[in-house]
C-alpha cells in the first residue's frame, strides 16, 4: 500500500510534464530534450516567488507556471521558429544545446547550492497503516486536475480541436485557413504552463538544483514514450508506469538507482510494445 | 615547447578521437548518439580498474577498454536500433546517466566521486617531465592517426557508400538487399569502441579519475565539434575539435575581466557561450566549416523530404 501511494506521488510530479512533451512532440514533430531544463525553470521560479519572496506555495505554483509558460515561448521564438522545417534530429540536437544553456543560466543567477521550499512542517495522514503527507496528497490532487483540464480542453473546445488538425497534418491546417502559428503558440503556451506545474511539485517532493535538468529528462521523456506519444491520456499511464517502477526498484536496489529506470523501462516496453502502450505506431521518419 | 600547450594539444587529440566516432555514428550513419560520456567514462574506469585492480600492463588495459565499450554499444544498440532516430537519442542518454550512477554509487569498484587514482604509465619510466608529456602527446596523435585513417577508408569505401545510403533513407539500401541492421549495428560499435579507447587514453593522461569528468559538458563539447567541423566530413571535424577545445580554452581567461563574478559563474558562462555557439551555427552555418565533399551523398538537410510545414505536391487535399 504504501509503494502504492509513493509511486502515485512520483508519477503525479512526472505526468503534467510528460503530457506537454507529448503535445509538442505531436504539434511539432521533434522531441525536445529541453523538457528538463523547462521543469528546473518552472522549480527555480516557484522557489523563488516561496522563499525569496515569502509568497504562499499555491502562489508561487502559479508563478511558476507563468513563468516557465513564458520562457517556452521565447525560446520557441528565439530558437525554434527560425528552424522550422529542418529535421527532427537537428531540433533535437538544438533542443539539447538549449537544455544545457538554460542549465548554466540558472547556475549562473542561482549557484549550485540545493535548495528547497518554504513548507510548514505537518505531520502525515494516516489511513490504516499507510502514511501520506499532506504535500504528497497535494501533488497528486493538483497533477489529476491539471491534466484532466488539459484533456477536457483538446478533446472538447475549438482551439483543442485545432490544436488536433495542425498535430495530424500541419499543411491541410493552414491550406483549410487555420492560423497555424497562432495555434502553434498555444500549444507552446499550454505545454510551459504544464512544465513549469511539474516544476512546482518536484520542488515540493524533492529538493531543487540545476543538475534536475537531466536527471528529470529521461523519466519525463521514458514516461511519453511508454504511453505511445498519443495522447495525455498515455502520457499519464507512462508516468503512472514509471512511477511504480521506480518505486519497485528501490526494494530491490538502492535509491541512486531510481534515475535509471526509465531507461530501462523504454528499453523494455520497446522491445515488447514498440508503439508504446497507448500509441499509434510512431516508428516516423 | 610551452607545457600548457602540450596539455591542451593532448586534451584536442582526445576530443578529435571522439568527435571521429561520433562522426561515423552520426556524421555517416545518422544514428544520434547522446551517451558519448557514457562509453567514454566506461572506457576511462574500464582501463584504470584493469591496470590498477588487476594489474594488467597499459596495453591490457586499453584492450579491455575497447572491447569493454563495443559490449556497451552492441547492448545499447540492439536495444533500439530498430527504432527511430528519437528512441535512440533518448536511450543514450539514459544509458549515459546510468553508467554515471554506476560510477558514483559502487564505490567498492570506482572509489565513487573521490577519483580514481591511476598510476600505470604507457610510456617508459624515467623520462623527463617534458619528454614524457610530449611522448603521451605523441601516443595520444598515433590513435587519433589511426582512427583517422582507418574512418577514412571506410568513408571512400563501398561500405561507407552503404552507411551514407542508410543515413539518407534505408528503404533505398534495404531494397538493394543490404542488411541495414547489421551495418548500423557495426557502426554504432566500432564508433562506441572508439570512444571507450579515447577514454582510456584520458584516463591514463589525467591519472584521478572522477564521475565528474564524464557529464553533460564533455558531450556538448563533442557534438560541437561535429556541427562546426562539418559532419560527414572526417577532416572536418578534426578541425573543429581543434577549433572548439580552442574557444573552449581560451574563454578560461576572460575571467580576470570580470572580477566580480565568481568561478561558477565564470564556468556556467563559458558554458552558456559553447551552447548558444552551437544553436548558431545549426542556424546560419548547418553545414559546418568543410562541408561534406560532394562524391559524398547531399548533406542530409538538403536531402530531407519537404518539412511538415509546406504542402506536399503529391498529397491529394480533399476539399
Amino acid at each position: 500500500m504504501q509503494i502504492i501511494v509513493n509511486a502515485l506521488a512520483s508519477a503525479a510530479i512526472l505526468a503534467p510534464a510528460a503530457v506537454a512533451f507529448t503535445l509538442i512532440f505531436t504539434l511539432f514533430g521533434y522531441a525536445n530534450f529541453a523538457a528538463g531544463a523547462f521543469v528546473t525553470i518552472g522549480a527555480f521560479a516557484a522557489w523563488t516567488a516561496n522563499v525569496v519572496m515569502g509568497l504562499p506555495l499555491v502562489v508561487a505554483g502559479m508563478v511558476a507556471v507563468l513563468v516557465t509558460a513564458a520562457a517556452m515561448v521565447a525560446c520557441d521564438a528565439l530558437v525554434f521558429r527560425p528552424l522550422r522545417g529542418r529535421s527532427g534530429a537537428t531540433l533535437l540536437l538544438v533542443s539539447v544545446a538549449l537544455s544545457f544553456v538554460l542549465e548554466n543560466i540558472i547556475r549562473f543567477g542561482f549557484g549550485s547550492q540545493i535548495k528547497g521550499f518554504d513548507l510548514p512542517l505537518t505531520g502525515p495522514l494516516s489511513i490504516g497503516s499507510v502514511r501520506i503527507t499532506r504535500e504528497a496528497l497535494a501533488v497528486v490532487v493538483t497533477a489529476a486536475v491539471a491534466i484532466a483540464a488539459v484533456g477536457a480542453v483538446l478533446a472538447f473546445s475549438p482551439i483543442g480541436r485545432a490544436l488536433r488538425a495542425v498535430s495530424d497534418n500541419p499543411a491541410l491546417a493552414r491550406v483549410r485557413g487555420l492560423p497555424v502559428e497562432r495555434v502553434l503558440g498555444f500549444g507552446t503556451l499550454v505545454a510551459g504552463a504544464l512544465f513549469g506545474l511539474s516544476g512546482t511539485l518536484v520542488g515540493v517532493d524533492l529538493a531543487i538544483d540545476p543538475a534536475l535538468t537531466w536527471t528529470v529528462t529521461v523519466p519525463v521523456i521514458a514516461a511519453a514514450i511508454v504511453g505511445g506519444l498519443g495522447s495525455p491520456a498515455g502520457a499519464t499511464l507512462g508516468a503512472l508506469v514509471i512511477g511504480f517502477a521506480e518505486e519497485l526498484t528501490v526494494l530491490v536496489l538502492s535509491p541512486p538507482y531510481k534515475a535509471a529506470v526509465g531507461f530501462v523501462a523504454i528499453a523494455a516496453v520497446l522491445l515488447l510494445r514498440p508503439q508504446g502502450l497507448l500509441g499509434v505506431v510512431v516508428n516516423r521518419k | 615547447m610551452d607545457a600548457y600547450l602540450v596539455s591542451i594539444l593532448t586534451v584536442t587529440g582526445i576530443y578529435a578521437v571522439l568527435t571521429l566516432a561520433l562522426n561515423l555514428q552520426y556524421g555517416f550513419t545518422g544514428l544520434i548518439n547522446f551517451g558519448v560520456v557514457g562509453f567514454y567514462g566506461l572506457g576511462a574506469y574500464a582501463s584504470g580498474i584493469g591496470t590498477e585492480t588487476f594489474g594488467l600492463p597499459f596495453t591490457a588495459g586499453l584492450a579491455v577498454a575497447v572491447a569493454i565499450g563495443a559490449l556497451a554499444g552492441a547492448v545499447v544498440a540492439l536495444l533500439s536500433l530498430r527504432l527511430s532516430g528519437d528512441f535512440l537519442a533518448i536511450v543514450t542518454l539514459g544509458f549515459a546517466e546510468t553508467v554515471r550512477l554506476v560510477l558514483t554509487n559502487e564505490d567498492w569498484l570506482t572509489r565513487g566521486p573521490r577519483g580514481f587514482s591511476i598510476s600505470t604509465r604507457p610510456l617508459p619510466e624515467g623520462l623527463g617531465r617534458d619528454a614524457s608529456t610530449l611522448s603521451y602527446l605523441g601516443l595520444v596523435l598515433l590513435l587519433l592517426a589511426i582512427v583517422f585513417v582507418l574512418l577514412e577508408r571506410l568513408a571512400r569505401a563501398p561500405y561507407g557508400r552503404v552507411l551514407r545510403a542508410i543515413r539518407e533513407d534505408d528503404l533505398v539500401p534495404a531494397t538493394l538487399g543490404k542488411n541495414v541492421f547489421g551495418y548500423r549495428l557495426q557502426a554504432f560499435v566500432l564508433g562506441s569502441a572508439i570512444m571507450a579507447a579515447a577514454g582510456s587514453l584520458y584516463a591514463h593522461y589525467v591519472q584521478t579519475i572522477t564521475p565528474d569528468n564524464f557529464t553533460t559538458p564533455v558531450a556538448i563539447l563533442v557534438w560541437m565539434s561535429l556541427i562546426v567541423g562539418g559532419a560527414g566530413n572526417n577532416r572536418g571535424v578534426v578541425l573543429g575539435a581543434a577549433v572548439v577545445i580552442a574557444i573552449y580554452e581560451g574563454s578560461r581567461f576572460i575571467a580576470p575581466f570580470l572580477p566580480w563574478l565568481d568561478a561558477e559563474q565564470v564556468s556556467a558562462l563559458r558554458f552558456i557561450v559553447i551552447g548558444v555557439a552551437l544553436i548558431l551555427t545549426v542556424r546560419f552555418r548547418p553545414d559546418g566549416l568543410l562541408p561534406e565533399l560532394p562524391h559524398h551523398a547531399a548533406p542530409a538537410e538538403a536531402a530531407a523530404p519537404a518539412s511538415r510545414f509546406q504542402l506536399d505536391q503529391h498529397e491529394g487535399i480533399g476539399l
